[in-house]
Order: structure tokens, then C-alpha cells, then sequence
């Protein structure tokens, strides 16, 4: 961080500090309060809504499990308030492993009915086990002693300031490690992510219990503070405004949710106070107007584009001064402000105020920070392994889908390091084979030998880490990330630190750190992208993006890699550049199946050359003997052009 | 014994219910992939203007034409605010998220209109039981199931028999084929969701006489609803009906064996394990995703 940035965190943290201490109007003190737990429930559910890109319904459900378990082990059995605050962790982090099971089979509306089903569950079993949690009359607490010294109302304060700063810390810092680029990689590309060798599976859990853990440990912040907790706080509505407040603050920023909770503590009160609302009212429509206006003199969006935005503005603060009460209409209200957030803002107040004022975001900034560095190895490694000739061995593969045969009893023997082409026209199975490989499909029927180890029935992830690495036909990259990001993924399997190190910011993480940051970048050098390191891959133009690709895939330190027409809209120039990357591949000793349509490339820099037709081999050689064959040049021409052509 | 079939009859009609209700679910989602969070609170709108309607004198088989004329108009609403800007952008966050904030909004407006209390629906036939098999069946129970059948038996003879109805099944199949063979897809989604809606608001005004009706009754219901279609699977209709009984009947057990305040659960619970172990439903057919 620069040190302007640490200054003025240093100054939040004082102004925070002093707040007590400059107002003694409890009223005050307990808002704020409020605020700074919320916003450590919104630190955990930005994890899954702003990295996984998953909607979770119940971090209600989850906020309440803390809350309860704090009251509840407090109330029954007297523990002190450092037990109460770590059980509400674990307890919760394993309800949201529990959660997370069902979730990991779904994704998007499923999911979202899911955790809403759940968080639903949640309230009804609080209301209902009244031998535990007092059912609706709820549990009263009082404020706990620590150390042995009975914490008042400032001190309590401070004591949320603390867990704050350490939740904002540990969320940051889980968030720009290789644990947080799994988290948005998953978002990115599911797919991708299994065969960069990063779980989805895996990483969906770890997203749930570490947003779980902390919507606990706000939970049980929230029993002490509230001093009363009953059923009916953790409901739909305040699920909805956890959400409401992540996306109207921005997602993927720890700004956004504090200034998201900030918002949706302060809005019921404002609503509260017609006076007040009045003018906030005002103030907003003028801020939109003037906002819109410096973007749309900026050229970044058009007067149409801004145009409802503003006149909802303008609206809202007519509509202000004709109700002369807000209160009922706090829902409908709340659910107006999500509508026009989720299509008019959709970064949130943190992602408008950046593109207004052409702030750059951290990505870009990271991947010239660590340019200087310097990579201990070399960037391409040479794969180590086994001295079988044959590195894939696949027999009488057989994939079916309902009557299809996408490939029907296909035998494919690689030597190793060599570069081994597959054509065949559209439709002839090639990219379903790549699927085969890499485990994305499951086949029907046969077996695939990779270094003497059945590469059948094994899940992507781990198929990838045992040395198969691919690019996709249709490009998957991660779109919201950095070329450099991109590539750090796939080299997300050299990361040996654990969460704590993470956390802590051990020598052992910084080390792992630098080193791949440093490979990413020697990596990127490699396909020619150094200097586009720190642009998003989805601004990338279409043949960087395939050279993007590659670079991701050859971070996995494959044995094998599977390129799917690397060449495929490439302009010419583009693709002498591929053939020259792909034969420097090559030379490290990294064995090539490529599929492609452009023939030249096949047949320039193939060692042998097997053809589909159909889903079946029709002919196997070396190009030369694969290009004269008849049956070959009947598949793509046709049967009269065999008989015309003398081959 | 005799309980349990008296549970099993009160089951089959409020399963029948949650049946319409997802059936409602599949329609939108037949067409566009994706589903109103708001349907529970469709159906609250349907029974609380039927039960204006009513109280204005209308009588009950009248009103029913016009609730459903007034879901159609709600439904395509939420359509053009709230789903199509979102498939416009591709954001399924956005078609959730706004479907939810529409839903807290007619929920809010009709806690202001109708005030917060539970209200009583008039029922349009006699009260007194009829016996059937040594249970006690109301019958409102019998028309709540007839009218669920025959509501979704007519939403299948159009979508097979008439013209607009292939459309929304070519729309189902491929959106953007059928858009190159210049069909509406835009106008068949908004229909689909003013059928959807339609189907959710004649559900409540068949319910409302059963239970209280009260701007808090759709939400539950709704998500109950979803239970059903996941455990049926989204594109099968004959799983609905199946789901919708199972969850009626394991809710009035639950309700009469354990506790009223239990009765919630199984269905929730069905719908994790459901999703958990087999997430095209019990009887849908999972897709076989493309890389």
C-alpha cells in the first residue's frame, strides 16, 4: 500500500478509536456498533457473492447460528468471552460446510433457493427448540466480563474495533492470496478452474466456511452488544439487506462493505426521519446528476444510458416531499434501491466512484509491482518423469451420449515429447476426446494410460496436477482477472503455505508469493503478453487471449498439453508467432496434442497425425502419409473428390 | 388409520396447491431459465384482490376470471422491470436479485393496503364436511384439487395444441433458433410470466378459503413450491404433481405427529437432500454440459 493509503487507514482507525470518547450518547456508540459488525458478516458474504459469484439467501440463517451459539453457551453454561466468540466461529464455519454440500452440486438460482430453504430452517429450529434457545422469548445477555474486568459500553466498543481490524485484515489478505484468486477464478470459469488443477469443489467449501466463520463471529459480537437475541432478527429481510448492502457498496472491495453496512444500518433511521430524508434525498439526486455528468463528458456512458437513473433520483426526492411518513414504506423502499442498484450500479458506490474518477484497481497495480522480480528457476521446467516411449496410452475409448457416439472405440498412443496432431472434420469428436483426457468427461467405455496411472473416473483437478494441462476451444479464461492473475492460477498448485500463513503473512507465504509472481511474469514473456500483464483478459484482443491461454496452461508444469485450435482466428502473422511458441514448448521437452484446422500448422510441426471421422480413427501416420491417405481426403472433401484427387 | 387418511386428504389438496405453484415455475422457466423469487407473493396478491372482489359484492366464480386477468397484468410486469433488463445483460444475479426486491416491494404495498392481520376468506361452498372413507374431506379440499388439475391441463393443451403455445415450446427448446424463425421471444417470456403469474394467482384464491389470507402467506408457500419443482425436476410435469403430494402429505404428518411449528421442515429438508444427491429432480433429466 502506498503511504498516503496507510495514513489515512491510520486515521479511520483513530477517528474510530476516539469515537466513544468524543460522544458518551449511547445511542450513537451502539450505532456504530451495529455498523462495524455488520460489516464484518459483509466482509464473509462478499467472499461468495462478489468472488465465487454465488447468491447466498442464508447468512441470516448463518448470523443467527453465532448469535445463538454465543447466547446459548453463555446463558446454559457461563463461558467466558473468548470461548463464546471462537465456538460461534467453528460452530457456524461447520453449518456453512453443511450448507455448502448441497450448494456444491448447484449454482445460481438453485443455489439461492438452497441457502434460503436453509436460512428458513435455521429461524424455524431457533423458534421451535425452546429447551435450548428459549424459542421466542429469546435469551437475555449482558455485557462479558474479559479478564477477569466486566467490559462496559466504550470498552465493549473498542473490543469490536479490535475484531474488526483483524477481520478486515485476515479477509484482505485471504482475499489477494492464491486463495482468493481460486475464489474468483471459480466465477470466472468453472471449468477452467478444475483443469488449472484448482477444485471447485474444494474451493466452494473453504468460500462458504470461511464467510460462515465470520458471519458467526459477528453473530455472537452482535448477542453481546443487542444484549437480547430472539428469533425473528434473522429473517428473509435482513438476508436480503446483507446482499443489498454488498452490491450497492461494490462488490470484491472491503470499502464497499463498509460503506454497504454503513448504509443499511443508517437508512431504516434516516427512513425514520422524514426531515432527514428529505435531504438525503436531495443530496443523492444531485450527486447522481452530477456523477453521470462527469462520465458522460468522459465519454464512458451516453446521456440515454444515465438518463434513469437521474430522473429516479429526481423522483425519489419528489416523492419524499409529498409521503409524510416513511416508515411503512421501508420495504418498498429498500426494494426500489435494490432494483435500481442491481441494473444502474452495478460496482456499487465503490466501482461508480472509480470509474468517475479513473481510479485504478489494485490487479493492475500488483502486476507492475512485481515486475522487478526475479524468477530462482526457469520458467518453462522440464518435465521430470517416467522413460516409458509412451506417455498417453488410451484403448478402445468409447463415449456415448444417449445413442451418439462421439467416439467409438478410438485408440490414441503418444510418444513422448513429441507433438502429436488430431483433425477430422467438425463434429468428429476431437474436442470430445480432449474432454475424455482431461476428465471433464467421464468415458463409457476403455481405458486411458497416463505415465502408467488410470487417468479414468478421476475428477479434472486432480487429473491436471498429475501433469495434464489444456487449452479450450472456446476461450475460458477469467474474464475479471489480469492476464498476470490468470496465469498465477494456474501456478496455484507451487502455493505450499496454508491459511494461516496467509493470514499472517508468513516468510513461507511471502516467499511462496514472490516466486510465482515472478514465473507468472517469465511465463507471460514466454507467449509475448509482458507488457499487457496488468490488463483484464477480457479486454484482451481474441488471439492474446489463446496466447493467454497457453501461458496458464504451461504454469501447471505439464507433461502433456492439450492445445484446442490455438490458431482458430488467428491472423497470419498471429499464427507464424504460435507455431515458433509451440515448437519452443516442445523443445523443453513438453509433449503436444494439437488439435487444429489450419493444415499447414499440422502439418509443419506434427510428429504424427491421428484422424477422426465420425467419432472413429479413419487413419494414423506421419503427416506426409496422412495427407495422400484416400480415406482421409474423403472425409473432408467427400467421396468424389477421393476418386477425382490422384493423391 | 382414520387419521392418517384424513392427513393424507388434507395433504393431496394442499400438495395440489403447491403443484400449481410450480408449475408456474416451470412455465418461466421453460422459456427464459429463469424464475420469479416473487411467486409466493403472486399468489398473495391474487388472493388478497379476490378477497376485495368479494367483499365488493363479486361473487366467487366471477371473481376468479378477473384475479387471474389481474396475475396476468402482475406477472408481465415483473417480466418487463425486473427479468428483462437482466437477460438483456446476461446477469442471473440481476433476474434473482430484482425478482426478490419486486417481491418485498408488492409484500410491503400489500401490508399497507390490507393491513398486517391475517383475513378470513369467505369459503364459496358450505363448510360442513362430507365423509369419505371414514375421513372428514371439506369440500373445498375436492375443488382445490380439481380446479390445480384442471388449471394445468389447460396450460398443456394450449402450449400443444395452439399456435402461440408451439411457440413457447419452440422458444423452450431454442431460444435463439426460434427467434430466427421470427418468433417473439421476448413477448412469448413476458407471456409465459403473465401465464406463470395468472397460475399462482388463481392457486391463491383456490387456497385462501382453507387457510387465513394475509400478505405474509406467500413466502413460505413459495419456497415450498420450489421444493416441489426441484424434487419433480423443472421440465417434468407429471414430477410435480408427484412432489406436491409427497411434500403435502409429509407436512400434514409432520404437523399432526410432531408439532405445528415442524410442519415447514420436511419439505425444506427434502428440497436440500433433493438438490444435494440428484439435481435434476426426481424426475428430470440432467443436461450434459458442453466445454
Amino acid at each position: 500500500m502506498k503511504p498516503s493509503k496507510w495514513a489515512l487507514a491510520g486515521l479511520g482507525v483513530l477517528a474510530l478509536v476516539l469515537f466513544p470518547v468524543a460522544t458518551t450518547n449511547p445511542y450513537y456508540i451502539h450505532l456504530l456498533e451495529t455498523i462495524m459488525i455488520y460489516a464484518i458478516v459483509l466482509f464473509g458474504l462478499d467472499i461468495v457473492v462478489g468472488y465465487t459469484g454465488q447468491v447466498s439467501l442464508g447468512h441470516a440463517g448463518l448470523f443467527g447460528i453465532g448469535a445463538y451459539t454465543a447466547g446459548v453457551l453463555v446463558t446454559k453454561l457461563g463461558v467466558p468471552l473468548l470461548v463464546a466468540l471462537i465456538a460461534a466461529i467453528g460452530v457456524t464455519a461447520l453449518f456453512g460446510a453443511l450448507l455448502a454440500l448441497p450448494a456444491l452440486r448447484v449454482t445460481g438460482p438453485y443455489l439461492a433457493m438452497v441457502t434460503l430453504a436453509f436460512g428458513t430452517i435455521i429461524q424455524i429450529l431457533i423458534n421451535e427448540m425452546s429447551f435450548l434457545t428459549e424459542g421466542p422469548m429469546g435469551i437475555k445477555l449482558s455485557k462479558p466480563p474479559l479478564l477477569g474486568h466486566k467490559l462496559d459500553e466504550q470498552e465493549f466498543f473498542w473490543l469490536v474495533v479490535f475484531v474488526l481490524i483483524a477481520s478486515l485484515v485476515f479477509v484482505h489478505r485471504v482475499l489477494r492470496s492464491h486463495l482468493g484468486r481460486a475464489f474468483e477464478a471459480l466465477r470466472g470459469s468453472p471449468v477452467a478452474s478444475d483443469c488449472m488443477g484448482v477444485s471447485v469443489y474444494r474451493y466452494k467449501v473453504y468460500a462458504f466456511v470461511i464467510s460462515a466463520g465470520l458471519a458467526g463471529l459477528a453473530g455472537s459480537l452482535y448477542a453481546y452488544s443487542e444484549q437480547y437475541i430472539s428469533p425473528n432478527t434473522y429473517n428473509f429481510e435482513l438476508t436480503v439487506l446483507f446482499l443489498l448492502a454488498i452490491i450497492m457498496g461494490g462488490r470484491k472491495t472491503r470499502t464497499g462493505a463498509l460503506l454497504g453496512a454503513a448504509i443499511i444500518v443508517m437508512l431504516p433511521k434516516l427512513l425514520d426521519d422524514i426531515e432527514l430524508f428529505r435531504i438525503v434525498a436531495v443530496t443523492f439526486a444531485v450527486l447522481i446528476a452530477v456523477g453521470s455528468g462527469i462520465q458522460v463528458a468522459r465519454g464512458k456512458t451516453t446521456v440515454v444510458k444515465t438518463s434513469i437513473p437521474v430522473v429516479g433520483g429526481i423522483a425519489l426526492a419528489a416523492l419524499s416531499f409529498v409521503l409524510t411518513t416513511m416508515t411503512d414504506w421501508r420495504l418498498s423502499v429498500f426494494g426500489v434501491i435494490t432494483l435500481f442498484v442491481v441494473y444502474f450500479l452495478q460496482d456499487g458506490i465503490v466501482g461508480f466512484v472509480r470509474t468517475t474518477f479513473n481510479i485504478e484497481g489494485h490487479a493492475s497495480a500488483e502486476a507492475e509491482e512485481t515486475r522487478a522480480l526475479t524468477v530462482g528457476g526457469a520458467a518453462l521446467q522440464h518435465p521430470s518423469g517416467g522413460t516409458t516411449p509412451e506417455l498417453l496410452v488410451a484403448s478402445n475409448v468409447l463415449m456415448q451420449f444417449g445413442g451418439l457416439k462421439a467416439l467409438n472405440n478410438v485408440d490414441l498412443r503418444v510418444k513422448r515429447g513429441s507433438i502429436h496432431g488430431l483433425i477430422g472434420p467438425n463434429g468428429s469428436g476431437k474436442s470430445t476426446m480432449m474432454n475424455v483426457l482431461t476428465g471433464i468427461y467421464v468415458p463409457t467405455a476403455g481405458s486411458i494410460v497416463f505415465e502408467d496411472k488410470s487417468v479414468v473416473g478421476r475428477t479434472p483437478s486432480d487429473i491436471a496436477l498429475s501433469g495434464i494441462a489444456r487449452t479450450f476451444q472456446n476461450v475460458q479464461l477469467f474474464g475479471e482477472m489480469t492476464a498476470l492473475q490468470n496465469v498465477l492460477v494456474g501456478l496455484h498448485h507451487t502455493f505450499v503455505s496454508n491459511l494461516v500463513d496467509v493470514a499472517l503473512h508468513t516468510p513461507r507465504y511471502k516467499r511462496d508469493r514472490d516466486q510465482s509472481a515472478a514465473r507468472a511474469h517469465a511465463l507471460l514473456s514466454i507467449v509475448g503478453l509482458s507488457d499487457l500483464a496488468g490488463e483484464e483478459a477480457r479486454n484482451l484482443p481474441y488471439g492474446k487471449q489463446r496466447l493467454l491461454e497457453i501461458a496458464r496452461a504451461l504454469a501447471l508444469n505439464p507433461q502433456l498439453l492439450l492445445l484446442d485450435e490455438p490458431a482458430a482466428g488467428l491472423t497470419a502473422p498471429d499464427i507464424k508467432e504460435l507455431v515458433t511458441i509451440i515448437q519452443k514448448i516442445r523443445a523443453e521437452g513438453i509433449t503436444i496434442i494439437l488439435i487444429e484446422h489450419h493444415m499447414d500448422v499440422v502439418m509443419a510441426i506434427c510428429d504424427t497425425v491421428t484422424v477422426l471421422d465420425f467419432g472413429q480413427k479413419i487413419a494414423e501416420g506421419t503427416p506426409a502419409a496422412v495427407k495422400s491417405d484416400p480415406k482421409v481426403i474423403e472425409a473432408y472433401l467427400g467421396g468424389d473428390a477421393a476418386s477425382l484427387s490422384p493423391a | 388409520m382414520q387419521i392418517f387418511t384424513q392427513l393424507l386428504f388434507s395433504g393431496i389438496a394442499l400438495g395440489m396447491i403447491y403443484a400449481v405453484i410450480a408449475f408456474g415455475y416451470q412455465l418461466t422457466f421453460a422459456t427464459s431459465d429463469t424464475l420469479n423469487f416473487g411467486q409466493g407473493d403472486a399468489l398473495m396478491l391474487g388472493a388478497l384482490v379476490g378477497l376485495t372482489l368479494v367483499n365488493l359484492g363479486v361473487n366467487y366464480w366471477l371473481m376468479i376470471p378477473l384475479v387471474c386477468l389481474f396475475g396476468a397484468a402482475q406477472g408481465a410486469f415483473v417480466e418487463r422491470i425486473g427479468v428483462r433488463p437482466a437477460i438483456k445483460i446476461k446477469s442471473e444475479f440481476g433476474w434473482i436479485m430484482s425478482t426478490i426486491a419486486l417481491g418485498i416491494i408488492f409484500k410491503n404495498v400489500a401490508e399497507n393496503v390490507w393491513g398486517r392481520d391475517d383475513l378470513k376468506f369467505p369459503s364459496p361452498l358450505p363448510e360442513s364436511p362430507m365423509h369419505f372413507l371414514g375421513a372428514n374431506v371439506l369440500p373445498m379440499e375436492i375443488l382445490v384439487v380439481v380446479g390445480a388439475v384442471l388449471m394445468m391441463l389447460a396450460v398443456e393443451i394450449f402450449n400443444r395444441k395452439s399456435i402461440y403455445g408451439k411457440a413457447v415450446v419452440a422458444t423452450f427448446n431454442d431460444r435463439d433458433a426460434a427467434k430466427l424463425m421470427g418468433i417473439n421471444t421476448g413477448l412469448v417470456i413476458t407471456f409465459s410470466y403473465a401465464l406463470s403469474s395468472t397460475t399462482a394467482a388463481f392457486a391463491g384464491v383456490l387456497i385462501a378459503p382453507l387457510t387465513l389470507t394475509g400478505a405474509t402467506m406467500g413466502a413460505v408457500l413459495g419456497l415450498k413450491a420450489f421444493a416441489v419443482a426441484i424434487i419433480g425436476g423443472l421440465t417434468s410435469g407429471m414430477g410435480i404433481i408427484v412432489g406436491g403430494i409427497i411434500l403435502g402429505v409429509a407436512e400434514t404428518t409432520t404437523g399432526f405427529y410432531l408439532s405445528t411449528g415442524y410442519k415447514d421442515v420436511p419439505g425444506l429438508v427434502l428440497l436440500l437432500i433433493v438438490l444435494a444427491v440428484k439435481p435434476a429432480g426426481l424426475f428430470g433429466k440432467s443436461a450434459i454440459k458442453k466445454v
